[in-house]
């Protein structure tokens, strides 16, 4: 009999297991996040990245723009902004219950892992939302681990989170996409990276990643062609005894995502194409 | 208006329920329980069930709504030895990814009926 082997082995504890373990409230700041904790517990998430509840429900015209201020000015100290928002009719319980949750589990996403070294705390303090339902630290890192491991498995596209995509004009052999995908590519102008159509559609910047990684892989979205497009020919120059043209500063970054499977040709002239197409591409 | 609570524990009234979940599907997290889950454990159900709806959700086979903004999905049906799993999503007019599950047992409950209560809680949660 050997050793048993545990299924679990422990992961070293976080700062949000620390203070979960030690029941502690307050704001929990880190490099672009923050996550508001009662009892331990986690209350609310905020993070750059992530549309929060505001862009959520403005986007959907459930509270108009000014609601905001006006909610924030009227919680007050017992931090009741989101029973106000329901008091006035603009939601129900429901509805502040799920939206709440589902801007939280987003902003954690991208507010996780804390780096212990560049995280700040300031004990008592709360949101002014005020506590809708309170998430355990435990459940969000599981809950965060899942979400990242579906987005891991389209790593080869992760260039695509961040550049203005554009859709490309397909024919009946490519893949249909979603009606969620369907609203990204009519909004993919070349000109907004992930993060912003998250933020103009007031929709999970999560799922947005996701579905821009699945249609890159698609072949249904790429980048726009790098700036400056193709060096030109210069009148005399010739390959024996002149110099290169110098290269204007640092080269461009490459702006090319894998080719996806459907270019994977059995065509000889077609591949032959594709290979040349990707070999122009990586001397841009 | 009810919440999360509220609506579970009118879904433990369905005839023949054993338990009750309202679940995200992009990462499996459990937003309310009610009753009892398989095997007791409510999270495998909510990882277990995600897992599901993630494979239909992401393909567009099962969204035939042929472009129009209404909801492509509404509910999901697993028929298995002495239980049924029920899943229906909940459609909000705001971004967001959650189903209710229902886990009930064969022998007492009516599909059919369990089928329309858990559309009208659905739409009891978030009105449409």
């Amino acid at each position: 009999m050997g050793l048993p082997i545990s299924p679990h082995p422990p992961a070293p504890a976080g700062l949000l297991d620390r203070f979960a373990a030690e029941r502690v409230t307050g704001a929990l700041r880190g490099p672009h996040g923050c996550f508001y904790l009662l009892d331990g517990a986690v209350t609310c998430v905020e993070d750059a990245a992530a549309p929060g509840i505001d862009v959520r429900l403005s986007a959907a015209g459930k509270v108009p723009p000014q609601g905001w201020r006006y909610a924030a000015e009227r919680a007050g100290p017992q931090r009741r902004g989101g029973q106000f928002l329901v008091s006035e009719g603009w939601l129900t319980q429901g509805e502040l219950e799920v939206c709440h949750l589902a801007a939280l589990l987003d902003a954690a996403f991208f507010a996780l892992p804390l780096p212990p070294d560049a995280t700040s705390f300031t004990p008592g303090t709360a949101h002014w939302l005020g506590v809708v339902r309170p998430v355990s630290a435990a459940a969000l890192q599981q809950a965060t681990a899942r979400r990242r491991a579906l987005l891991d498995r389209l790593r080869r596209w992760a260039a695509a989170d961040t550049s203005p995509v554009v859709a490309v004009p397909t024919d009946d052999r490519a893949p249909a996409p979603t009606s969620r995908q369907r609203r990204l590519l009519a909004h993919a102008d070349g000109r907004r990276t992930p993060y912003e159509l998250a933020r103009t559609l007031g929709q999970s910047a999560f799922v947005t990643l996701l579905d821009v990684r699945r249609l890159a892989a698609a072949g249904l979205v790429r980048m726009p062609p790098a700036p400056g497009g193709l060096p030109r020919r210069r009148p005399g120059a010739s390959l024996d005894g002149s110099a290169p043209p110098a290269a204007a500063g640092p080269r461009p970054p490459t702006w090319q995502l894998p080719v996806p499977d459907v270019l994977h040709t059995a065509d000889p002239d077609i591949a032959l194409l594709v290979r040349l197409r990707t070999a122009l591409e990586e001397n841009l | 208006m009810p919440g999360i609570d509220q609506v579970l524990s009118q879904a433990m009234g369905i005839p023949g329920v054993l338990g009750a979940a309202l679940i995200d599907w992009t990462s499996g997290l459990t937003l309310g329980t009610a009753g009892r889950a398989p095997h007791g454990d409510h999270d495998a159900a909510a990882a277990d069930t995600a897992d599901v709806v993630q494979a239909v959700a992401r393909n567009a086979t099962f969204d035939t709504s042929g472009g129009t903004d209404g909801p492509a999905l509404e509910d999901l049906i697993i028929t298995a030895a002495g239980s049924y799993h029920l899943i229906r999503f909940v459609h909000t007019a705001f971004d967001s990814q959650t189903y209710l599950y229902l886990w009930l047992d064969r022998a007492q409950a009516n599909l059919a009926v369990a089928r329309l209560r858990l559309r009208d809680l659905a739409a009891e949660l978030v009105p449409s």
